[in-house]
């Protein structure tokens, strides 16, 4: 710079001058310091601006800068490196904060140190609203995330969890064949008349009742609850996932509402009574509807499952031979011989009786129940 | 045009520069600057950026009733908010804010000056 400034001598701008210019017109805080007591030798008008101590000639930088580590700073200047720190003063109304960077030239002539002080308090205010901005939008984040769960919870009340989660990924869920899954049909003796002749509120009560409680033993079997239309339950077991006892499952789930409900109709005035079809073979799994949809089975295995559900006599589980032979070692059953069975022909008919392992299937402790 | 003011002007990015501009005004004045000593300008930015972002319809929610619990103890007279009006006009025209754009901010913040300025002032 100097030699460039030597060409243009001719000039009408005088280097000195320049310099001086510039020195006192920059926006950053200049001064000199004695190595030794840190006395500030030298400022220039913006230090001034900051600090008005700074005109006395004693004024030590600690002075401007109560915080400064001395030690440490003689310790970075030792090793060649920068001390840095920041202070806050009031100028006029404002409060400003200042950075400050305390250095020593490399040149070994000049036995000084210069601090240069920069009005931080524009990088402060970004800073703070930078801080501020990103736990405003952790709290959307964290109020979106609840939503979300919330209508996670809700739609998985009507479709299973690899059905949401197909949605979910492609907005779309494409009915699925099953080719070994296992039905379950209930409804109630008589329920149309219990709701006429009794209280229908506090029927549909005990109803919503049955139902938790059947939705409770079904979770707990590796089944699924298809749906409840009116008195009518519906679950399944191998949908929309493979369960290789698929078969079992759903007949534990039969005995063990039949267990359910007569352990209930010995506590309670109200005896409701189910009748019980269940079935094994294929069916279709699909979500049907588009604003209002729903996840629904399909199928001649669930026709199957409807039919034995009405062979029923009640608080029985009935099933026909497909499905007898896929579990016949592992329960008991009654023979009830042949039967016509309106879109299937004939079929022999069973009522399974209890498993052969029957003491271990226990009813679960019910939430809500003793 | 497409999105909201807020969008369509740069966002919380822009609008906290317009704040900061604004403040440099309110503290330089003399009718609004007494109000701003010893306030810890961050916080006041923060708050106005977000203020100012909402009624550009971004996101933030103040209530009026907010409005009137952080202003009540102040004291703010009817002189103080036209100076601040004026200056926040000045400020949007600074950022080459369309006039109507400029309106509708001016025109929101005006319908909350009950709640702003002191009652017995």
């Amino acid at each position: 710079m100097t030699e460039n400034s030597d060409e243009q001598g001719g000039s009408s701008l005088n280097l000195d001058r320049f310099n001086e210019m510039l020195l006192e017109s920059t926006a950053v805080g200049l001064a000199i310091l004695d190595p030794e007591s840190l006395t500030i030798v030298f400022h220039n008008k913006r230090l001034g601006e900051w600090f008005s101590d700074v005109e006395d000639r004693s004024t030590v930088v600690t002075d401007l800068f109560p915080d400064i580590d001395i030690e440490r700073l003689r310790d970075r200047m030792d090793k060649g490196r920068p001390y840095t720190t920041e202070t806050k003063v009031r100028v006029g109304r404002r409060e400003v904060s200042i950075a400050l960077v305390v250095t020593m030239p490399a040149d070994e002539d000049v036995q000084h140190l210069i601090v240069e002080c920069q009005n931080v308090s524009k990088l402060k205010e970004l800073e703070y609203m930078i801080e501020s901005y990103s736990k405003m939008v952790e709290k959307q984040n964290r109020t979106l995330q609840r939503e979300k769960d919330r209508a996670e919870k809700l739609l998985l009340n009507i479709m299973p969890r690899k059905v949401y989660e197909e949605i979910e990924s492609f907005g779309v869920a494409t009915p699925q064949r099953f080719d070994s899954a296992s039905v379950l049909m209930l409804d109630f003796v008589d329920f149309t008349e219990m709701t006429i002749s009794q209280d229908p509120v506090g029927l549909i009560s005990e109803l919503n009742e049955i139902f938790s409680a059947f939705d409770f033993i079904v979770e707990r079997h590796s089944c699924e609850r298809i749906k409840t239309v009116g008195d009518a339950y519906v679950a399944v077991s191998g949908v929309p996932e493979a369960v290789m006892d698929h078969a079992q499952n759903i007949a534990r789930v039969a005995l063990l509402f039949v267990r359910y409900l007569k352990r209930r109709n010995s506590q309670h005035k109200e005896q409701w009574r189910c009748r019980i079809g269940i079935n094994t073979g294929s069916l279709i799994g699909s979500m049907v509807g588009i604003q209002k949809y729903v996840y629904d089975i399909f199928g001649p295995g669930v026709n199957l499952a409807a039919r034995m559900e009405a062979l029923s006599p009640p608080m029985q589980v009935t099933l026909c031979e497909d499905m007898y032979e896929l579990i016949r070692s592992d329960f008991h059953f009654t023979d009830r011989g042949e039967a016509e069975v309106k879109g299937f022909g004939t079929k022999r008919i069973y009522s399974l009786d209890e498993a052969e392992d029957s003491a271990t299937i226990e009813l679960p402790p019910m939430p809500g129940h003793d | 045009m497409a999105g909201t003011m807020f969008e369509r002007y740069g966002g919380f990015a822009s609008v906290s520069k317009i704040v900061m501009a604004l403040y440099d005004k309110l503290l330089d004045s003399d009718v609004t600057g007494p109000y701003f000593e010893d306030v810890d300008m961050r916080r006041l930015i923060d708050h106005q950026t977000k203020f100012v972002s909402q009624i550009m319809g971004g996101p933030a929610s103040y209530t009026n009733e907010q409005l009137e619990q952080l202003h009540e103890h102040l004291d703010i007279t009817d002189g103080a908010f036209a100076e601040v009006m004026m200056l926040f006009e000045e400020t949007l025209e600074d950022f080459e804010f369309g006039s109507d754009d400029i309106q509708f901010i001016i025109r929101d913040l005006e319908s909350r000056k009950p709640w702003i300025v002191s009652q017995d002032a």
